[in-house]
């Protein structure tokens, strides 16, 4: 194993520059956020905890071209964009948003291949850092994973104070480790320490939540009216909780067009608004409390089924970021104990 | 618990087990650390769960809409406000609410006692109030602030402590800290910009709108069935975050809330992405008050300002 001197940081990320365009977390545009490198600046090695904006928001922006059209004699044109080949370094991501972008790949890469995604993410090394200080919303350690989870990432870092150890663990980043340059052996000392490290970070996360209680527990809720409508009360129908969530993926698709030539976009959409299900003669989620299940039960119910995994990573950013500290973990913690519905759920949604 | 939360609590249960109302609309502990969250129930039970206390930052009157029947609401001085709002706007009935008045001396703003310290909400062991003071305690070690460093900007321009329209009132106010020319420095800061630095300002605050629109969904005046942004026939706004539609989204609320929006914060506050919103809508209400003379939310009799007409009217925005 490898290690860096914190101070050394900057000589990394510049050899790093040369092969990728390398993004870091930043809070120059007002927000945190990964934000491309300006070849100087590792404060936030002092002050970042995690990002507001998820990383997600580079592999699937918030706003994205997907192609351009002209109409020419009654005929359109397409334009496709260029496909991306620039090679993207993301140094700092969390293990949660790592292991969300996991998650988020099985939906891209299932029946149907989504080309921009998947460009994009194959295009991009992730290169983790573990969380020494998770917040006290954090959740990840019930959810599979840890502050230092690795298996998601290219390469991880853990934090041993003036300097990072550093773990190889993808052939990609085995590669990038062989060509960079002023990196020294860690030490069995190095490495007992980080494994300290990791220890305490670890029983630093101390809000949990119960999955296999909640896999039991929400089939049987699902028709229980009642419980979400209580749960559902408070919740003021704004897209934080889904925007800024890593895993959720779900888009809308808007053509901007004048005259005949245009392009056509895709942009975040939330499950949250009304208008996402709206339809000419019916929104079968016109009342709250059916849009706050179909969140819930999205994440812990229907992708369980689809994927074999919970569409959660326990960031907690639905919770910090929440204008009324709407707090999924009571949510699940709350679910009640016995079928009181009777009916079995449907399949998906 | 303190004495008005017990003297809340009393008066929450009773208007339950009385029938007077339906619902209880307060505040109780939140989840994480120095939060209040929205306790919304039926139950006389869940009424020992209410709290008051200076993190109570939500303005609670965006729930009577969503409440059918009768709503007991616990409302600090700016809450009642918008509550006499929604009634001059014909949104609630004034019968079919009680305002159970919380006499109030400012909210604290986190992100003010996270700039000041420099660390995170979670990373604090405590804030308590000392005299007009707050202490906040970091790892054993008491910092101290004055109360104006740490208030809410709309609450250091508060003129209305204690609630005006009310049906309950839990207690006596505490010392008021007013600093009307810190509450809108950041306003001073945009209007001795020149107009290509203000732009120039605006663009990059807008460029970074999600269009998550918390802000509009936390707010109780933005209560349109169906919000212009959303239209389709014709699309006003490209419901795409470019910077350009998210200012016009933006311009357009405000302008839409103008004569209704009450300085509540609520907006800037629930943006996740650090927008000043306040500076607009304050500004909005400096200016609906300097044309008008008319401030939202103070005479639940007054014709709502966008609907009324005086012959002797200010014509001044006619240029």
């Amino acid at each position: 194993m490898k290690k860096v001197k914190k101070q050394d940081i900057s000589k990394l990320l510049s050899q790093w520059q040369k092969e990728f365009t390398v993004f870091v977390p930043s809070r120059e545009t007002g927000v945190v956020e990964m934000v491309v490198w300006d070849g100087q600046d590792t404060g936030f090695l002092d002050w970042y905890r995690n990002t507001v904006i998820p990383p997600k928001a580079n592999i699937l922006p918030n706003m994205e071209k997907m192609f351009g059209f002209s109409k020419e004699d009654g005929r359109y044109n397409l334009e496709l964009p260029d496909s991306e080949e620039q090679k993207h370094l993301i140094f700092g991501i969390r293990p949660c948003d790592a292991r969300a972008l996991s998650i988020t790949d099985m939906v891209f890469q299932d029946a149907y291949e989504d080309t921009y995604y998947l460009n994009r993410r194959k295009n991009t090394l992730l290169v983790g850092m573990g969380c020494v200080n998770p917040y006290d919303s954090c959740f990840c350690t019930s959810l599979g994973l840890g502050p230092m989870e690795a298996a998601d990432v290219d390469l991880m870092l853990t934090d041993t104070g003036d300097e990072f150890l550093i773990e190889e663990v993808t052939d990609q980043g085995k590669e990038l480790i062989a060509k960079t340059e002023g990196l020294e052996e860690a030490t069995r000392d190095d490495e007992a320490r980080a494994s300290e490290v990791r220890d305490a970070a670890y029983q630093r996360v101390t809000r949990k939540i119960d999955t296999k209680e909640i896999a039991k527990r929400l089939p049987p809720s699902f028709e229980n009216e009642k419980f979400w409508e209580k749960i559902a009360a408070k919740c003021i129908s704004c897209g934080i909780c889904t925007f800024l969530c890593p895993t959720c993926y779900c888009f809308d698709i808007n053509d901007e067009v004048v005259g005949g030539d245009g392009a056509r976009f895709r942009n975040w959409d939330s499950c949250s608004f009304p208008l996402y299900t709206q339809m000419p003669m019916e929104n079968p989620r016109e009342e709250k409390w059916r849009r706050v299940r179909q969140k819930v039960c999205h994440k812990y119910l229907f992708y369980p089924r689809l994927f074999d995994t919970i569409a959660c990573t326990g960031c907690g950013r639905c919770i910090r970021l929440c204008p009324v500290n709407w707090d999924i973990t009571q949510t699940l913690a709350s679910l009640p104990a016995e079928a009181t519905a009777g009916t079995e759920s449907r399949n998906g949604d | 618990m303190s004495e008005t939360e017990q003297k809340l609590r009393i008066e929450a249960r009773a208007l339950l087990e009385q029938g007077r109302v339906d619902y209880i609309i307060g505040y109780e502990t939140g989840s994480l650390k120095f939060t209040t969250t929205p306790l919304i129930t039926t139950n006389k039970d869940d009424v020992d769960r209410l709290v008051i206390n200076p993190f109570i930052v939500n303005n609670l009157s965006v729930f009577l809409r969503e409440t059918s029947g009768k709503a007991g609401i616990v409302a600090k001085g700016c809450d009642s406000r918008s509550i006499v709002s929604l009634i001059q706007d014909q949104q609630l009935a004034r019968e079919n609410i009680v305002i159970i008045g919380v006499p109030c001396s400012g909210v604290v703003d986190l992100k003010k006692v996270e700039r000041l310290t420099g660390k995170d909400r979670d990373e604090l062991d405590d804030i308590i109030w000392e005299g007009d003071k707050a202490v906040v305690t970091i790892g054993g070690v008491k910092k101290e602030f004055q109360a104006r460093e740490v208030l809410l900007d709309d609450c250091l321009s508060c003129e209305v402590p204690v609630p005006q329209e009310y049906d309950i009132l839990l207690d006596e106010v505490g010392p008021l800290v007013c600093d009307k020319e810190l509450s809108r420095s950041h306003i001073k800061g945009l209007e001795d910009m020149p107009p290509e630095q203000r732009w120039q300002f605006w663009k990059n605050e807008f460029s970074r709108c999600i269009r998550c629109y918390a802000c509009r969904q936390v707010c109780p005046a933005c209560f349109c069935e169906r919000c212009f942004v959303e239209e389709s026939e014709p699309q006003w706004v490209s419901p795409l975050p470019k910077w350009q539609d998210n200012l016009i989204f933006q311009v357009g609320r405000m302008i839409h809330v103008a004569g209704r929006c009450t300085d509540c914060g609520e907006c800037e506050r629930a943006c996740p992405v650090n927008i000043p919103l306040r500076s607009l809508s304050k500004k909005m209400e400096e200016i609906v008050e300097e044309l008008f003379h008319y401030r939202a939310g103070t005479d639940k009799e007054a014709p709502p300002l966008m609907a009324a007409y005086k012959v002797d009217e200010a014509e001044d925005f006619i240029r």
